[in-house]
């Protein structure tokens, strides 16, 4: 009896499966390690352990089979609305069902607020929250906060961005309706002197005195970033007249300006979008600006922001890069995020490209048709599969024992 | 001549009206008006003006063909979790077709105020609330706060109550709950309770989602999934549009809600039965595979498209004129 008992610990000792979690047969596409094609990606203590073409399913505790579905990185959303503003969304419910693994608060907290938000939303959340602090102390709560340059202080705000470095990985500025460059300037002057990034959402239309041409070739540094890149009310991208590319634009990239999509509730046209995408321009990175006004009717996820790229000529690969490693460049976490590099954090995202006809809709509510659409079905964060559409984690619930909740 | 004069008496006043949107030619499902057919269904200023076959298209400003798709009244789930550590009623009912949800107890008495600023009063998703230990908050809110009870244990409730998560893990007596006069809610439920008591025909009389900020995500508890989960389990599509609106509606004591009432408010759902491989998950992480899968195209709240993930109510970009930043 005792002997049995030796035999089955050690047995048990042995068979001990090496990874938590196996992710098999799937395509993956890893722009940062060049990979595309099928893999396996094994997965231990949150972290991918292996990738490889042929993983034993023996060496897992899970196997979940993901023929058919393509695999990447967990997406990394540069541009959303989780903090401060009257529209925010809860990161959890709609990221990862999207399978964006990491989003990126824009603007949502000034100097003053961050620890609220730190509290109240980074560390509640199981995605992976980042900031873009707002150069306004008080952050994205209206206009007349966001039009008083007296709450604009560069010192102040390149502080809390020192402090919370781990969490705060650029500047936003945003919404300014006064005269002039201050709100530019002084987010600037706080990039300086933290080293950070600052992204853009600017006015041009009404009487600011400030233009595409002179703030893209002026003020913005290489790496800042100009996002609502296909509304022409922030950024005149293409000619109103002759819908041609404006050439200071092309300039502004080549210097290093980033721009980005920022699709959101009023940035994202397809007269814009389908003539700068016909000329070659890509945005750099592929955001939702989700907040409650996108999520709806324009339907802004990463997902449908990807799928609406691909409808407009980009490529899955091109695309899954700028949702990806090329966030994580503008915000100075490559690669610790954005790859499925061995040793790297286990933010995996699964979907089906679906082939079909689906409508995509503008911010102005206007839509159009195309064939593919990317639908997320599973999503991994930390190693844990926190979303998973259709149970290919799980067994048949007739084939799954008495009554304990399945891990 | 006296029968001109008849028909020009039994016309009613102002019968020739301009509608806002048409939904053409769906199956509507309306258990509470036996509606189960093909028919047109009219919308202006926010209210239903006229469920009739061959409403003509060009009397609407905006026309949904409808053909393809089933045509209900908005639904309600009367079990969510909406308090600040819950979820976002627009964004997770109103997607999947719930016009009305009822928060389950997030809001007590001392926090019923704040959650009504916080939440109710800033959704477009009709938000009512069950509060409990606040007897007076009904009173004080009769729009919002529900009379009966609901909760998961039968011992404390009376005949009109909802006894919730009746295929949960410690599935509660349902044929005792039932001959007391009992409501019988799904909530968060495992297939390993529900295929057997669906079985010997303990059906619920109210399916709801349960939702919080866990079980959206698994086992992915929103409606249109539930209703599909529902019918993988052998319930016809129109028990679960009857559970989701003529029963729910009969639970909360609202029979204003949960049908397409002329006259009545403009909710509605249109749903798309779809065919292919599918699996859905439970609160146990179960799954059951399926053929069938219903999903949400488009809302209709108080009049208003809020959500059309087909596009059936829009223009093609290239057809609606040259675009200006002054829309």
């Amino acid at each position: 009896m005792k002997f049995a008992i030796v035999c089955l610990t050690a047995g048990l000792a042995w068979s001990q499966p090496l990874y938590d979690l196996l992710l098999k047969q799937g395509h993956v596409i890893d722009p940062a390690n060049g990979i595309d094609k099928v893999m396996d990606i094994a997965v231990a203590n949150g972290k991918i352990a292996r990738v490889a073409a042929n993983i034993p399913a023996s060496e897992a505790r899970k196997v979940i089979y993901a023929q058919g579905l393509y695999v990447t990185p967990g997406l990394i959303d540069l541009h959303a609305h989780v903090f401060g503003y009257s529209g925010s969304i809860f990161p959890d419910d709609s990221a990862l069902p999207a399978g964006t693994t990491t989003i990126v608060d824009a603007g949502g907290a000034g100097w003053r607020t961050f620890d609220e938000m730190l509290d109240r939303v980074i560390r509640p959340a199981k995605t992976r929250v980042l900031s873009l602090i707002n150069i306004v102390g008080h952050g994205m709560i209206g206009q007349a906060f966001e039009d008083n340059v007296a709450d604009m202080d560069s010192e102040k705000t390149a502080a809390k961005i020192i402090e919370r470095r781990g969490h705060i990985v650029g500047i936003k500025t945003a919404h300014f309706g006064g005269y002039g460059w201050t709100a530019i300037d002084r987010a600037i002057a706080a990039g300086n002197l933290a080293k950070v990034p600052v992204m853009v959402d600017d006015k041009i239309l009404t009487l600011t005195g400030r233009t595409s041409k002179e703030k893209l070739l002026s003020k913005l540094r290489p790496g800042d970033m100009h996002t609502h890149v296909f509304n022409d009310r922030q950024l005149e991208l293409v000619d109103r007249f002759t819908g041609k590319l404006q050439p200071y634009v092309a300039e502004a990239r080549a210097r290093g300006v980033l721009f980005d999509l920022g699709h959101g509730g009023g940035s994202f046209l397809w007269p814009v979008a389908a003539k700068a995408m016909a000329q070659g321009f890509f945005p750099d990175t592929i955001s939702t600006d989700l907040h409650s006004s996108s999520i709806m009717m324009a339907e802004s996820d990463m997902p449908n922001c990807i799928s609406k790229m691909l409808n407009l000529g980009m490529g899955l690969q091109d695309a899954i890069l700028r949702s990806t490693v090329s966030p994580a460049k503008a915000i100075a976490r490559y690669p610790e995020l954005g790859t499925l590099g061995e040793g790297r954090v286990a933010d995996i995202a699964i979907f089906r490209l679906k082939s079909g006809v689906f409508a995509f809709k503008d911010a102005w509510q206007h839509k159009t048709l195309g064939t593919q659409k990317l639908e997320c079905v599973l999503t991994v964060r930390a190693g844990d599969p926190v979303f998973d559409l259709e149970g290919r984690g799980f067994p048949e619930w007739d084939k799954a024992g008495k009554y304990e909740v399945i891990r | 001549m006296r029968g001109f004069f008849l028909l020009a008496l039994t016309m009613p006043v102002g019968a020739q009206e301009i509608y806002d949107l048409l939904l053409k030619n769906g199956h509507v499902i309306d258990p509470k008006n036996k509606r189960n057919e093909r028919l047109d269904i009219a919308v202006g200023k926010g209210r239903i003006l006229k469920v009739a076959r061959g409403i003509p298209a060009a009397h609407s400003r905006r026309v949904v063909d409808a053909s393809d798709y089933y045509v209900t009244p908005g639904l309600i789930d009367i079990h969510g979790h909406f308090g600040a550590d819950g979820v976002n009623p627009d964004h997770n009912c109103l997607r999947n077709g719930v016009t009305t949800a009822v928060d389950a107890g997030s809001a007590g008495a001392s926090t019923f105020a704040a959650f009504k600023t916080a939440v109710i009063d800033r959704s477009k998703t009709r938000v009512l609330a069950f509060v409990s230990g606040a007897p007076d908050l009904a009173g004080k809110y009769p729009e919002i706060v529900l009379g009966p009870r609901m909760e998961d244990s039968l011992a404390d409730l009376r005949p009109g109550d909802i006894l919730t998560n009746i295929y949960g893990k410690t599935a509660p007596p349902l044929a005792e709950a039932r001959g007391k006069g009992v409501i019988l809610d799904s909530g968060q439920f495992w297939f390993r309770v529900a295929v057997p008591a669906l079985k010997q025909g303990l059906l619920p009389d109210t399916i709801s989602t349960g939702m919080d900020k866990n079980s959206l995500l698994l086992p992915r508890a929103a409606m249109t999934n539930v209703m599909s989960k529902f019918m993988a389990m052998g319930l016809t599509i129109e028990q679960v549009v009857e559970r989701t609106t003529l029963g729910p509606a009969k639970a909360i004591r609202r029979p204003e809600l949960g049908s397409i009432d002329v006259g009545g408010v403009a909710d509605l759902a249109v749903l798309e039965l779809r065919t292919g491989a599918f699996a859905f998950l439970d609160s146990g992480h179960a799954k059951l595979t399926a053929g069938k899968e219903l999903r949400c195209v488009l809302t209709v709240r108080n009049g208003a498209v809020v959500w059309d993930s087909e596009g059936l109510s829009l223009t093609h970009w290239r057809d609606a004129g040259p675009y200006s930043n002054y829309k």
